[in-house]
């Protein structure tokens, strides 16, 4: 009967008792008055409370937030239904407040626990509480909770991206094979399309009229070595419209790195094109008014030699008449009608040279170059009693497109002359003034007249194209080229101003084209 | 598969045993919430795991509790409570309850109430055993609950189903006691050795 002595032997042992006692569980015995029959090992070390001080004692006056009515009900029902009632970590957190004594535990406070009411002893009606550490399993828990938080909300942030992506970029979207998988709504829009009309279409049969054969084979090309690609190409819409773009294709993979297919983001450039259209047009009629305007000038110049040949001429032919015509005199006489049409030729030259647009800037001497542009005005000046006076801080050279400068001046100084011109008063004391100053990071040309003076309401507008008080002399192009030209290409600025009868422009411009001004 | 359908002398065992589970499990739930209870006729099928999913999709229409319950020895399986919001709201009312956590607490105390009495019964009757598990209250939103792996495991069900109502307090439940093939198969011949002591 070996069996029968082994189970004697393991009686004597008292196993249940030890191994009860030294559980890695809390064991609270209780009646339905919450009255403390026994409270284990387990339970005193984690509370720091002896089972002999709390016997006897009811649980709710020892721990606090113990809902007494809650675990009445439920000890209760243990005892009625003869099976287990439970409190859990998940909702109700922890039935004895125990700290946490350990680093990695920040979620919480106080040791989370599961509890099972265990019915134990029917008649006196006691139950056994037994409590299970689920601290670690509530933190992981947590964690997991707030990681979904976070998923969530990027994921809801990532949806209202890809919304606003399309409603406000305009992308297509194709497969290996070409097929069109999708378009953003941006697109679809602007394209007149619905997206069920161009999905599943082939991209490149659908484009391919309206790509030039070289914009189809850079694409073909970057398409088949997976290259980003930027170009410019034009479709049209479903209502026949044509749109123009500037666009990149970008070849798309797979989170696992995989190639799958191909994105187009496109930008409409349909509007920046017609004003470049538009902009073209107005430099072409500035270039021809410019050319009307440089023949003028040449005349002008023309008028004086030209008067002075007639005059030799005259000269030649009263003396011939007279008899009087020498030899010495025919000789003198070509010996100037030969220096002054040399002179003649020498005027187109110079209005040729300064009137070709630099390619390249260089080192310009600013004195001199108002030298050269009064060259070509200082004749209408005289004439009309005009005085004109430079003053100059310095000797000051600058890196620029010269002639374009050039232009711009003659350009400013003519405005003030025919503002002189036209005056509907009489001005006494006409006088142009031009002032260059060096400045830390740039210099200054103020250009004053005392012309009378511009209304406030057409100063507003005198870098308009086309806008011109002339009337019937003016193109309105002068003042508009002298903005495009100074703020464009030679990276300054150019200002307006007028006061009682005074108009000032002033000009800024930066040491070096390439730097600009700072 | 194997079809592990019960014959109607089975069912008919089967449902006289939850007959006497339910009456037991009203009493217990009437006297913990202090009102009175019926419990519908329990309805008995084995079906198969998709049919019980389209069976919890129906319930999707409106905001519901969910929670689950294992039980285990020779006759295992788990069982699924489900109660709606306006349902559970009554009976926070009820229990005085102030806080979401004691309302959680309180629905699983309902599971753990009717599983461990309905169940406990049914092994009684059968001369089993059983233990449980803590009940828990699933996270997940019930238009969630095909992808569950709690149901991957299961191929065939037998589903136990009643309504739970305390008529006063407009509180209905519906509880769903799942088994698995191995379970109904022990069952089935425990049905038939009781059906063999009525002969």
């Amino acid at each position: 009967m070996a069996k029968n002595k082994t189970q004697q032997y393991i009686r004597t042992l008292g196993i249940d008792k030890k191994i009860v006692a030294n559980i890695d569980n809390g064991i609270i015995v209780l009646d339905q008055d919450l009255k403390i029959y026994h409270f284990n090992k387990w339970l005193e070390l984690h509370t720091g409370i002896k089972e002999y001080e709390i016997l006897d004692k009811k649980i709710d006056d020892i721990f606090n937030g113990i809902n007494s009515k809650t675990l009445k009900r439920k000890i209760k029902t243990a005892l009625r239904i003869q099976t287990p009632t439970f409190y859990t970590a998940s909702t109700s957190k922890y039935l004895i407040p125990i700290q946490i004594n350990q680093f990695h535990n920040s979620s919480f406070e106080y040791m989370q626990q599961d509890v099972s009411i265990i019915p134990f002893d029917e008649e006196k009606g006691l139950v056994a509480l037994i409590l299970t550490d689920q601290t670690i399993m509530a933190n992981t828990n947590a964690l997991l909770e707030s990681n979904i938080q976070t998923i969530n909300k990027l994921n809801s942030e990532l949806l209202k991206e890809r919304d606003t992506i399309d409603k406000k970029v305009l992308v297509i979207k194709f497969d290996k094979t070409f097929r069109i998988i999708d378009i953003s709504q941006a697109l679809l829009r602007l394209l007149n399309y619905e997206k069920e009309e161009l999905l599943d279409k082939n991209f490149l049969f659908h484009e391919k009229y309206h790509m030039t054969e070289k914009t189809q084979m850079e694409l073909v090309q970057a398409m088949s070595e997976l290259k980003v690609l930027e170009f410019q190409e034009s479709t049209l819409s479903a209502h026949g419209q044509r749109i123009c773009f500037k666009s990149t294709l970008i070849p798309e993979y797979s989170a696992e790195g995989i190639h799958i297919g191909f994105l187009i983001f496109r930008e409409n450039i349909t509007d920046s094109k017609r004003l470049e259209k538009s902009q073209e047009k107005i430099l072409a009629s500035s270039r021809s008014a410019a050319m009307g305007e440089m023949v003028s000038m040449i005349a002008h110049q023309w008028r004086q030699p030209l008067s002075l040949i007639n005059t030799i001429m005259a000269t030649l032919k009263i003396k011939k008449e007279l008899e009087k015509l020498d030899e010495k005199d025919i000789n003198e006489a070509f010996s100037k009608i030969q220096t002054t049409t040399a002179y003649l030729s020498d005027t187109i030259d110079d209005f040729r040279d300064y009137f070709k647009p630099n390619k390249e800037s260089f080192e310009v001497n600013i004195l001199s170059l108002f030298d050269n542009s009064i060259f070509f005005l200082k004749e209408t000046m005289h004439q009309n009693n005009i005085e004109y006076k430079i003053n100059a801080t310095q000797n000051i050279s600058i890196d620029t497109y010269k002639n374009e400068l050039l232009q711009s001046i003659i350009n400013i100084i003519r405005n003030s002359i025919d503002a002189f011109i036209f005056s509907d008063v009489e001005i006494l004391n006409k006088q142009i003034n031009v002032n260059i100053q060096k400045q830390e990071s740039h210099i200054s040309i103020t250009i004053t007249d005392n012309a009378g003076g511009i209304q406030e309401d057409v100063l507003q507008r005198v870098f308009e194209p086309y806008f011109s008080t002339k009337s019937k002399n003016g193109t309105g192009l002068g003042l508009h080229m002298c903005h495009t030209i100074i703020t464009g290409h030679l990276k300054g600025n150019i200002l307006m101003t007028s006061k009682d009868d005074v108009t000032t422009t002033l000009i800024e411009l930066p040491f070096t084209i390439l730097k600009g001004i700072k | 598969m194997q079809t592990l359908d019960l014959t109607e002398d089975e069912k008919d065992v089967l449902q006289e045993l939850m007959n006497v589970a339910y009456g037991n499990a009203t009493a217990v739930v009437a006297e913990m919430l202090d009102a009175f209870a019926s419990l519908s006729i329990p309805n008995i099928k084995v079906i198969q795991t998709n049919e019980l999913l389209a069976t919890f999709s129906e319930l999707k229409s409106e905001s519901y509790f969910f929670s689950t319950q294992a039980f285990n020895g020779e006759f295992k399986g788990e069982s699924a409570f489900f109660i709606n919001q306006t349902s559970a709201d009554n009976l926070a009312k009820h229990l005085e309850l102030d806080s979401s956590e004691d309302l959680d607490d309180a629905i699983l105390e309902l599971t753990n109430v009717l599983t461990s009495t309905l169940t406990t019964k049914l092994s009684q009757e059968m001369n089993t055993e059983v233990s449980f598990s803590l009940p828990s209250l699933s996270k997940i939103p019930l238009q969630e609950i095909e992808k569950s792996p709690t149901f991957e495991h299961y191929s065939q069900v037998i589903v136990i189903d009643t309504d739970l109502n305390f008529q006063d307090q407009q509180i209905h439940g519906k509880i769903f006691i799942l088994t698995k093939d191995e379970s109904i198969q022990w069952l089935k011949t425990k049905l038939n050795s009781i059906l063999e002591l009525l002969v």
